[in-house]
């Protein structure tokens, strides 16, 4: 008999004022005990909502719509919410996905136990200190933590107390949404490696969560595949793998590939040894980005730096001896080195890649490049000027030729002016031009983008465009003053993994023909190798290895760039405690 | 340990800067303050050497460099020594000041802390009810009562409950016929008399914390870890109060702290309706026999209570925040 | 990704197919107008306001006698000639607290707007600089927030003796600007750590721009908000100072009408109305701000500034 059998489940969105939307709609499969079982599907395929409902947790305006749960041959879903409270110790338990926010600031990991056990009576009173310290031990962390209050703790070992609180129900289904998407790289391995061994030794039925094809490749024994509130295709991990089935899942597994492979290749983009290529003509505004047949046509190295009428060319970003010393946050702690006697140059019409984890420093290095940060010693030059020591009249000059392309599509543009008044600006501030000149040049950099019909995306507001769309105008504007240098910062780590790779293309066409050179930072070794030529690799601040992008990550010297090789999700490699 | 020895660089600093704007006050306005003082006490008799300094130091005289007057005017409030009143001649200001503190700190500290606490409740309660009548009546009474004005409140209690009903005294905080002393029949007779004005400031603060702590209730109820609370089946009665209201209570004790201020304002008038005889009535006949010294001491002694219960919150809090102790 | 992520993408999926053009100003005042208007307490506030702000406006059309004709009968009760009935000075109770209004209205917008004002410069300019001076003017924000308003208003309202509706509208406003600073100071903190303000300084914007284009608009309902608190906070205040006799006692306002009615001793004589009246319309002024300030929530909404109405 299946753990739990969902029937015809539908969860709609009834918020007063606003029509009925269905989020998930007719969704019907059933979980085996001791099944892990991978949840995919890309922002507002309505996963999470599912997750909720499977739970007993949807809150308005979610509503369970119609359908049924059947955990352990009882309905759950129109059951009593007194008789579900009672029913969540042995039965099902949910990790939320930040993991960052789910803990009590105020109340120490210990009493958070003591709650759960308080609350069900299912650990006797002399029994739990030693049942928490036994479930604090199961995630790997030491004893002590239980004394500790949340705000003491990484965010990593928040995520771990999440999932022993979980366990401490003695649940037969664990639901786990998006469990390491908050977490630092490195961490997020670490955590789903614990999250698969327990699952492993206790033996829970698991749904995993997950916007990643790749992680839960990696991890589950069978996949569902959701999109639009349906779950399109149903079937073995290996099969989803090897034979997929539904067009979606074929456009999501395109999008992956191994960066230490010889051919690396996802829509729109291919590197072949030190070889690159991309697609630039045919972006679609359209989203999903329709898979584009590949013409390997190989580009340059180096784009041809073109001379801008008027200014001068041939400049190379010379980062020489830059270090980064923040003062101590408080008292107790001690001064942080974000940078740690970083040097390099970016040619003109380079694409270097600067990469590693959060916390390594290649922010800082990006703020103190664009001159919105000073360095505490080393200098920064950009041809005359000395970006180190630049002051407000300065950083006007040093924006015309160096600008960003910022991380989050949805806080880079203000919600208040439409696109043409966002990109009008930096049109006027640096080419001088006026009235209709001016509106000429926006539209057409609307066009370079691919937002057509350029009159409707200027006079649209960014709540009326898509994460996607709004990252074009982002990068329509880093153009818009002609620069030299383009700084982007993990521009597509906020987008869905199937449209990564149309941004990227995009970026990488326009660097090549506007000839600007790029640094691009990020964490995912997979599109550093797809868009950039030269890479460093940061780790707490100070350069471990550099050099060109596919010898790098095909021989990694040093055992920081190996380990993030390791951490990248990759459907093709199954670990072997995978499937078990 | 370094969060309170913070908390008491701040006092002191606070105290100081309010020490010296009562300093500063009675300079900036028109006129000679001090003249006038003087010459209403002049009225009453010669007026001794001692009295002159201290009223002086106080209000400010044209002779005198102002770094002198200062040092004279820290001096004087060191010693507790803000001259003679006229209105009540020959008492000091500071033992007038020192006979009516009494009464209002124990009127206004009670009936704030019951306020807060019965308030913070109903909040508690209107977020958790979201929607229900238990949410919409406080919400709309305490929109409604937090506008009365609290002169008013006092007005129409006094004129129904007092003179119409008869049932409670309409002034002072004892009868007439008793004295002060510490017997069960003189605090009877004292609470007795302090029952309406207590109900008026009760009535117009009890809307501001219950709307407050609705409000962050609300917000802390969409927190992940009140869902997470939820999923791991802790009961309702747990999650509403040792999660959300736990979370929910601290920013609005920091408001606590500085609407303490308003009803502190607030009492005043109703201390002059009810003619009860705190610091708020002593402050109205200062203010209309324009008795300056014995003001500037009300206001300062005022403030300094403010600023003292605004510490004791910020401590407080501290208390029950883990996050300000590292 | 998460379940907000999926709300907006939920929400997302709303975009509208046509849009006609950016909006014209006039069309957004209209539009704030009516997002006020949709909340069902709000539009309960705007309706008591617009009603004060009529009673204020038209008093000499509205009102039967003048306000200061002391030539009825003394302490008379409600009559078809006088409704409210009489003070106990002999004038009519209704055509003063209709006269009256003029006060409280006049009061509440000048000190409410001139209170906004000190506080949105200050919280601006002091969210935005990141020196020493910020901790000075914080330590000053603070100063002001702590000491008591109303006992630091009595005291400078009695230096400067009489000094009528400007005086008081100057102490309320010397007391009443420090909270709004401070949560817009840090509104203004928030929003300039934001991607797209950092973006508008790579945009070559000035930093005057800066803060009037990019960070002030999304403000507005803050803004909108600390208005109406202060101008309820404002006649509350001026309503005080004149029951103490603080103000000018020969202008005819809701304040000065208790003034009278306490030192008349209208308590003793039955004058009820006297007292209730005054105080019910200075509540109901304040309240009709108070719910306002339920609707503005809305008004940094983007959707307000759409070119297609809804």
């Amino acid at each position: 008999m299946s753990l739990m059998s969902v029937r015809d489940l539908s969860v709609v969105y009834a918020s007063k004022g606003a029509e009925r939307v269905y989020a998930v709609k007719d969704v019907s499969f059933d979980l085996q005990p001791g099944e892990f079982v991978g949840l995919v599907g890309e922002s507002g395929s309505g996963k999470s909502t599912l997750g909720f409902a499977l739970t007993r947790l949807s809150k308005p305006p979610a509503m369970i719509g119609g359908g049924s749960i059947l955990f352990d041959g009882v309905d759950i879903a129109e059951m009593d919410p007194k008789a579900v409270r009672v029913q969540r110790q042995g039965g099902f338990a949910m990790v939320l996905q930040s993991g960052m926010n789910a803990l009590n600031p105020v109340r120490s990991i210990r009493n958070h136990f003591f709650d759960i056990f308080e609350a069900h009576g299912h650990v006797a009173k002399r029994d739990r200190e030693a049942r928490a310290q036994e479930l604090a031990g199961k995630v790997e962390l030491p004893g002590s933590v239980l004394d500790r209050f949340p705000g003491e703790l990484s965010g990593g070992m928040r995520q771990r107390v999440s999932i022993a609180l979980a366990l401490s129900l003695e649940p037969r289904l664990m639901v786990f949404d998006e469990p390491t998407t908050a977490l630092d790289v490195l961490v997020q391995h670490a955590v789903m490696d614990t999250i698969r061994e327990l699952q492993k030794s206790m033996g829970f039925t698991a749904v995993l969560i997950s916007h990643d094809l790749g992680i839960v490749l990696e991890v589950t024994e069978r996949v569902m595949v959701m999109h639009e509130g349906q779950i399109v295709e149903d079937a073995s991990s290996a099969d989803i793998l090897n034979a997929p089935q539904h067009e979606y899942t074929r456009m999501l597994l395109s999008h992956y590939g191994d960066p230490r492979a010889e051919v690396v290749e996802v829509p729109g983009l291919a590197s072949r040894g030190s070889l690159r290529a991309s697609v630039v003509e045919p972006v679609e505004p359209v989203e999903p980005v329709e898979t584009i047949e590949l013409a390997p046509t190989p580009a340059p190295t180096h784009a041809p730096a073109r001379t801008r009428e008027g200014r001068a060319a041939h400049q190379a970003i010379v980062v020489s001896g830059v270090s980064k010393l923040y003062p101590r946050p408080s008292r107790a702690d001690q001064p942080v080195l974000a940078v740690d006697d970083v040097s390099f140059t970016l040619e003109p019409g380079a694409s270097m890649a600067l990469v590693g984890a959060s916390g390594s420093g290649k922010s800082t290095i990006a703020k103190m490049i664009t001159g919105i940060e000073h360095p505490t010693s080393g200098t920064i030059t950009f041809g005359d000027l000395q970006i180190d020591k630049v002051k407000r009249r300065g950083l006007k000059s040093l924006h015309r030729e160096v600008q960003m392309v910022f991380q989050d599509p949805y806080a880079a543009l203000n919600p208040l002016h439409t696109v043409e008044y966002t990109l009008t600006r930096p049109v006027v501030n640096y080419s001088g031009l006026r009235g209709r000149d001016a509106r000429r040049r926006v539209l057409e950099l609307l066009e370079t983008v691919g937002l057509t019909p350029v009159e409707q995306f200027a006079a649209r507001l960014p709540h009326q465009l898509s994460g996607g769309q709004r990252q074009r105008v982002v990068i329509a504007r880093a153009l818009a003053s002609d620069p030299q240098v383009i700084i982007a910062d993990e521009p597509v780590s906020m987008l869905d993994v199937s449209l990564r790779a149309g941004l990227l293309a995009l970026l990488e066409g326009l660097r090549e023909t506007w000839g600007v050179s790029m640094l691009y930072i990020t964490h995912d070794l997979l599109s550093a190798r797809l868009v950039t030529d030269q890479i460093m690799v940061l780790n707490k601040g100070a350069v471990v290895e550099s050099g060109n992008t596919a010898s790098v990550l095909q021989n990694p010297q040093h055992d920081y760039t190996v380990r993030l090789l390791d951490a990248i999700p990759n459907p093709g490699r199954r670990t072997p405690g995978g499937s078990a | 340990m370094r969060f309170v020895l913070n908390k008491v660089g701040l006092l002191a600093l606070t105290l100081w800067a309010a020490i010296t704007l009562n300093f500063l006050l009675p300079r900036l306005m028109p006129g000679s303050p001090a003249d006038a003082a003087l010459a209403k006490l002049a009225q009453n008799g010669p007026v001794s050497p001692a009295t002159k300094a201290a009223v002086e130091a106080q209000l400010g005289v044209p002779t005198g460099s102002m770094w002198e007057q200062y040092l004279s005017y820290l001096g004087s409030v060191a010693r507790f020594d803000f001259g003679v009143s006229y209105t009540f001649f020959p008492q000091s200001v500071a033992g007038l000041v020192t006979a009516a503190l009494p009464w209002t700190i124990i009127l206004v500290g009670l009936v704030t802390i019951i306020a807060f606490i019965f308030g913070t409740l109903l909040g508690v309660l209107a977020a958790w009810k979201r929607g229900t009548w238990l949410d919409t009546l406080p919400t709309v009474g305490g929109t409604f009562a937090s506008a009365f004005p609290y002169f008013w409140t006092a007005l129409l209690l006094v004129f129904f409950l007092g003179y119409v009903g008869g049932w409670f005294p309409t002034s002072g905080a004892f009868s007439r016929s008793a004295t002060p002393e510490f017997s069960l029949a003189f605090v009877g007779d004292a609470l007795y008399h302090a029952i309406l004005p207590a109900t008026t400031i009760l009535i117009t603060s009890l809307g501001g914390w219950i709307l407050g702590m609705r409000s962050t209730m609300i917000n802390t109820l969409g927190e992940d870890y009140v869902t997470f609370a939820e999923a791991n089946g802790l009961r309702p009665r747990t999650v509403a109060l040792r999660y959300a209201a736990r979370n929910a209570i601290l920013p609005n004790l920091t408001s606590f702290g500085l609407a303490l201020g308003a009803v502190v304002g607030g009492s005043l008038l109703v201390e002059r309706v009810f003619a009860y005889p705190g610091v708020g009535y002593l402050l109205y006949t200062a203010v209309t026999n324009q008795d300056y010294p014995l003001m500037q001491a009300l206001f300062l002694i005022i403030t300094i209570s403010v600023l003292l219960a605004n510490f004791i919150v910020d401590i407080l809090y501290g208390i029950l925040d883990p996050r300000t102790r590292r | 990704m998460t379940s907000t992520n999926t709300s907006t993408a939920l929400a997302n999926r709303g975009v509208p197919a046509e849009i006609d053009g950016p909006a014209n100003p006039l069309r957004v005042v209209w539009r704030a107008i009516a997002t006020i208007w949709s909340v069902p307490k709000a539009r309960i506030g705007v309706v008591l306001l617009g009603a004060f702000i009529a009673l204020a406006v038209f008093a000499p059309l509205i009102a039967p006698y003048s306000a200061t004709d002391n030539s009825f009968g003394r302490s008379e009760d409600m009559s078809a000639a006088h409704w409210l009935g009489t003070t106990a000075a002999g004038q009519d109770v209704l055509s003063q607290i209709i006269w009256g209004a003029r006060v409280s209205v006049f009061v509440g917008f000048a000190a409410g707007i001139f209170a906004t004002l000190i506080a949105v410069l200050v919280g601006l300019s002091w969210g935005y600089i990141r020196t020493v001076a910020g901790d000075v003017i914080n330590f000053v924000v603070n100063l002001f927030l702590v000491i008591p308003a109303l006992p630091l208003m009595i005291v400078i309202a009695a230096y400067l003796q009489n000094g009528g509706i400007g005086m008081i509208i100057l102490v309320v406003v010397i007391t009443g600007w420090a909270s709004g600073a401070r949560v817009l100071r840090s509104q203004t903190q928030s929003l300039r750590s934001r991607d797209f303000v950092t973006a508008a300084v790579f945009s070559g914007e000035s930093p005057g721009r800066v803060v009037f284009r990019e960070i002030l608009p999304n403000m507005t309902s803050l803004i909108v908000t600390n208005f109406f608190a202060a101008a309820t906070a404002a006649i509350l205040a001026e309503a005080g100072l004149e029951f103490l006799g603080l103000g000018d006692t020969t202008i005819v306002s809701w304040g000065t009408m208790l003034f009278w009615a306490q030192n008349s001793n209208a308590l003793l004589t039955g004058q009820w109305i006297v007292l209730f009246a005054p105080g019910l319309c200075i509540s109901l002024l304040a309240t009709s701000l108070s719910l306002i300030n339920f609707g503005v929530d809305g008004l940094s909404n983007p959707r307000l500034r759409e070119g297609a109405s809804r």
